[in-house]
């Protein structure tokens, strides 16, 4: 499970101090506009009318359209919301449904069971198709309507009644946010029964298998055995004397199992669909030398978001979890005994391939932030990528005299908190870790609730794609606002790199320098002789660079709106990733809904 | 006397994207439409009417001057409250029916749905559209579109209404219906502005007209006063024997005026038209065949 970026506290990421506080963004992005749309508002007007009447033009404008936005009427509203549903069903958004249904029949011929995780695989792919289907019919829709009603000029009959054009532009978006709801919530129920059903299977035993389980004095307490393949794969099972067990996990799932006589009833699987909610620490890293540093080892063409540390050294990580008490500790069922459980993803990174089979040799332990007293030092094998449980006893000994220590009054501090350090003990290999890599296991959430998040999240995606598309379309025709919409979303996806590419960090320069270096048949790192070619290379790179700053600071980051990945890895979607995208998807709404008013009040509707 | 609609030098230019110019359609017109009165714009096509009643409601910016209506720009949306419009063709949903219809544009004015579904009934009833009220207006003939057109202009009972060609496409029995029904919206004390150029409809309904032509007004007064020839009198009597006639002829001989001509009268083929086909509804099944001898009386039961 990646967490490419962090994850701040709701508040934090709304309010907090500087550029990144959203809130912070939101109001200068907002001024920013304002002043252009004023200056470019007033220009446009003093090349028609004169300097007198286009000052006059501007403040009339401005200040009816303070005074309208407070006319919006919900009535107006919801009877042209009721208009684009209407429309909607009219020009056959049914169908998508159809073709949704199709995918699903078809899907079961190419989704194969014999992946490890087949609920991964299935969930992934009915949210994908999902989430695409969704945008796709979002943006035909917000793109062409109020087009199609200025072309048939049933607009006409619309702008000459008391209708606010923040009215217009609203009522469409909701509408079609009505729609694309109804839709999504379909598409949502049909995907659940799909991914269920479909990897509903039970197993037949292989009889000759079976076994009984003698205790110390040969007394029969139970019977174990194997199932037969099913679905690809096959699992352990073991039976207690009264007729109950359980098949142990095996491709992400178990099953429950009753003995009835000579038969064995296995019924449906259990576990395929989780919420994981982990709690997470904050990780800070150690160097070879033990002193403290920001980040780890860079291995080469690595993600900074994962660093390195060296083994067989003092190089470490450390993560330092909050609010442990004993509601987070387990009980172990055999013997009643409590343990704190942690979870540890590592990549490995051999520099030489030593055995390959076997992992990579590290160490774990608990540390008291305060007292510094440690618990005693766990070891184990580490493979790459493969998600470990390390189980720390309550009952533990302090290295340093051995004497016996208590997990939670020794360890952890009065306010809750602990550390986890984990080292790498093979030298000349690596282990690397983010902040997501280590956390706590808490009881797992809904997966339904889960699920159901998953699709909140299609949903503000949805809305988002209506919001531009709509607003598009107040001011440029049908096939133009979808192709300024797509572009908008497009860019959204590739958020990143586009900011990159603004920001000078992207190898290779800015567009025209790549243009050019792709003409040439440079590579990326060559670098350019000077001459005036080169320095009007560059200054046309700066403008650019500079408009695409701006468009940056609009752009939604549409890859991090995607949850889909939380839903398919089985971990909780965080509740204030939620929040943060509502907010986000009103921050749009609110912002595109006034920049559409003003297209669509200051446009002559008549040719 | 109120004025509801003021022009002052309204003009409009068309521009082509690069903002250059295309055509002139209105030169700097002044109108003044006053309360009550039924206002007609005349003028061939492309003279600038259209122009006129878009600029009056706001769907085109005025690119210099101002209209007023009811004392506020044009633009202002407030006005709309009072305004009913009927479009030239009828830019209505067809995938709504009539009731859809007028409930859709009921409730842009905010109107409240008791009074609504009232209204709905009245204008469906006021423009006999009882039996198609539920059929999508795809479906509608062409009279049967004009009407509902008429029906969502009158939702908001409004004081001032624009009705662009509102007898085109209709046949001589919806003309007729649709020129009382002005007249009935004028006694209820509503202005009303139309524009057209099938000049028996403006003759018989408007108390003022303007003529446009090439984007200036050319002719601006009372129906009346304009069409009386001042220096012609006309004279019709029933009954008159030939000798009465030669004496009238006499007289006007006597008084050195000059008879233009004296003959018998024929009708108007509308009138002609509608006598016929009321005739036809008072007694259905009967072809109704003039008096004329050179042919097979036919089909008479």
């Amino acid at each position: 499970m990646v967490l490419e970026k962090e994850l701040l506290p709701y508040s934090e990421w709304l309010s907090g101090l500087g550029w990144d506080s959203a809130l912070f963004r939101f109001g200068a992005t907002v001024l920013v506009f304002a002043v252009l749309a004023l200056v470019v508002g007033f220009l446009v007007a003093m090349v028609r009318y004169g300097p007198l009447k286009a000052g006059d033009l501007t403040y009339r404008v401005v200040t009816n359209g303070f005074k309208e936005l407070w006319q919006i009427s919900p009535r107006r509203v919801m009877a042209l919301a009721g208009l684009a549903v209407k429309e909607s069903l009219r020009r056959r958004v049914l169908v998508a449904l159809v073709i949704f249904g199709l995918i699903l029949l078809f899907a079961g011929w190419f989704l194969r069971t014999d992946n490890p995780e087949p609920a991964r695989l299935y969930l992934s792919f009915v949210l994908t198709a999902t989430t695409y289907l969704t945008l796709l019919i979002a943006l035909l829709l917000s793109a062409f309507s109020l087009p199609a009603d200025f072309k048939n000029r049933t607009i006409y009959t619309i702008v000459t009644k008391p209708v606010r054009a923040g009215d217009i532009v609203l009522g469409r978006i909701l509408g079609f946010t009505f729609v694309g709801t109804a839709m999504l919530a379909i598409m949502g129920v049909c995907s659940y029964i799909f991914v269920v059903r479909s990897l509903d299977h039970t197993h037949a035993v292989d009889l000759r298998s079976v076994e009984n389980i003698p205790d110390e004095s040969g007394e029969v307490i139970g019977r174990r055995g194997r199932t037969m393949i099913e679905a690809d794969h096959f699992h352990e099972f073991e039976v207690e004397a009264d007729g109950r067990g359980i098949a142990f996990s095996e491709y992400g799932h178990s099953h429950d199992v009753e003995q009835q006589g000579d038969r064995y009833a296995f019924a449906s699987p259990q576990d395929f669909l989780r919420a994981r909610v982990p709690l997470r620490g904050k990780l800070s890293f150690l160097d070879r030398q033990g002193s403290p540093v920001a980040h780890g080892v860079n291995v080469g063409n690595e993600w900074t978001y994962r660093s390195f540390i060296d083994g067989g050294s003092a190089a470490a990580a450390t993560w330092t979890f909050d609010g442990i008490d004993e509601s987070i500790l387990k009980i172990n069922p055999e013997d009643e005994t409590q343990y704190l459980p942690v979870e540890l993803i590592v990549r490995v990174f051999r520099t030489y391939k030593g055995e390959i089979e076997r992992g990579i040799l590290g160490s774990i332990q608990l540390r008291n932030p305060d007292t510094k007293v440690k618990s005693t030092v766990q070891t184990f094998l580490a493979k790459d990528v493969s998600i470990d449980e390390h189980r720390f006893e309550r009952q533990q000994y302090n290295p340093a005299d051995n004497q016996p220590i208590d997990l939670l009054e020794d360890l952890v501090t009065k306010d809750g908190r602990v550390e986890v350090i984990v080292q790498c003990l093979d030298s000349a290999q690596y282990y690397g870790f983010a902040q997501a890599d280590c956390y706590i296991p808490l009881p797992d959430a809904s997966p339904l609730w889960n699920f159901i998040k998953t699709y909140i999240s299609i949903w503000v995606q949805m809305v988002l794609v209506i919001t531009i598309g709509v607003t598009a379309s107040t001011f440029l025709s049908g096939p133009i606002a979808m192709m300024f919409t797509v572009s908008f979303i497009t860019l959204g996806f590739f958020r990143d790199f586009f900011v990159k590419v603004a920001e000078g960090t992207q190898v290779g320069g800015g567009p025209v320098e790549s243009l050019v270096r792709l003409v040439t048949q440079r590579n990326l790192t060559t670098r350019f002789e000077p001459s005036p070619a080169v320095q009007l290379m560059e200054a046309l790179d700066r403008v650019f660079k500079g408009a695409m700053q701006s468009i940056a600071a609009v752009l939604p980051d549409f890859r991090s709106l995607s949850t889909v990945n939380y839903v398919a890895n089985g971990f909780e979607i965080p509740a204030n990733a939620i929040g943060q995208q509502l907010t986000v998807c009103l921050a749009y709404l609110v912002g595109l809904s006034i920049i559409g008013y003003f297209f669509l009040r200051t446009r002559e509707v008549a040719k | 006397m109120e004025t509801v609609i003021e022009t002052r030098a309204l003009s409009k230019v068309y521009r082509d994207f690069w903002g250059r110019q295309k055509v002139r359609a209105l030169k700097a017109l002044d109108l003044e439409i006053h309360k009550g009165e039924v206002f007609g714009l005349l003028g061939p096509n492309g003279s600038g009417k259209t122009t006129t009643i878009k600029l009056l409601l706001g769907l085109l910016f005025p690119t210099e001057g101002q209209a007023l209506v009811f004392g506020k720009d044009a633009t202002d949306v407030r006005v709309k409250e009072r305004i009913g419009y009927l479009p030239e063709e009828s830019y209505l949903y067809r995938f709504l029916n009539a009731d859809e219809t007028l409930d859709f544009y009921g409730r842009l004015f905010d109107i409240p749905a008791s009074v609504r579904r009232e209204r709905i009934d009245r204008l469906i009833s006021l423009v006999k559209l009882d039996r198609a009220r539920k059929r999508q207006l795809r479906e509608y003939s062409k009279g049967m579109t004009r009407r509902i057109g008429l029906a969502q202009a009158l939702i908001n009972d409004p004081d001032l209404l624009l009705l662009d060609e509102p007898t085109s496409g209709l046949d001589p029995i919806g003309t007729r219906e649709m020129k009382d029904m002005i007249l009935d919206l004028k006694s209820q004390g509503k202005t009303i502005v139309m524009c057209s150029h099938l000049l028996a409809d403006v003759q018989d309904v408007c108390d003022r007209i303007a003529i446009l032509h090439q984007g200036e007004l050319k002719e601006l007064g009372r129906v009346d006063a304009l069409l009386k020839v001042a220096d012609v009198t006309q004279i019709q009597g029933r009954n008159l024997t030939t000798d009465c006639q030669n004496e009238i002829r006499q007289v006007i001989d006597r008084h050195h005026g000059q008879l233009l001509s004296m003959s018998n009268p024929t009708t108007t083929l509308e009138e002609l038209f509608l006598s016929i086909v009321q005739d036809s509804e008072a007694r259905p099944g009967r072809r109704v065949v003039a008096e004329d001898t050179s042919r097979e009386p036919a089909g008479t039961s």
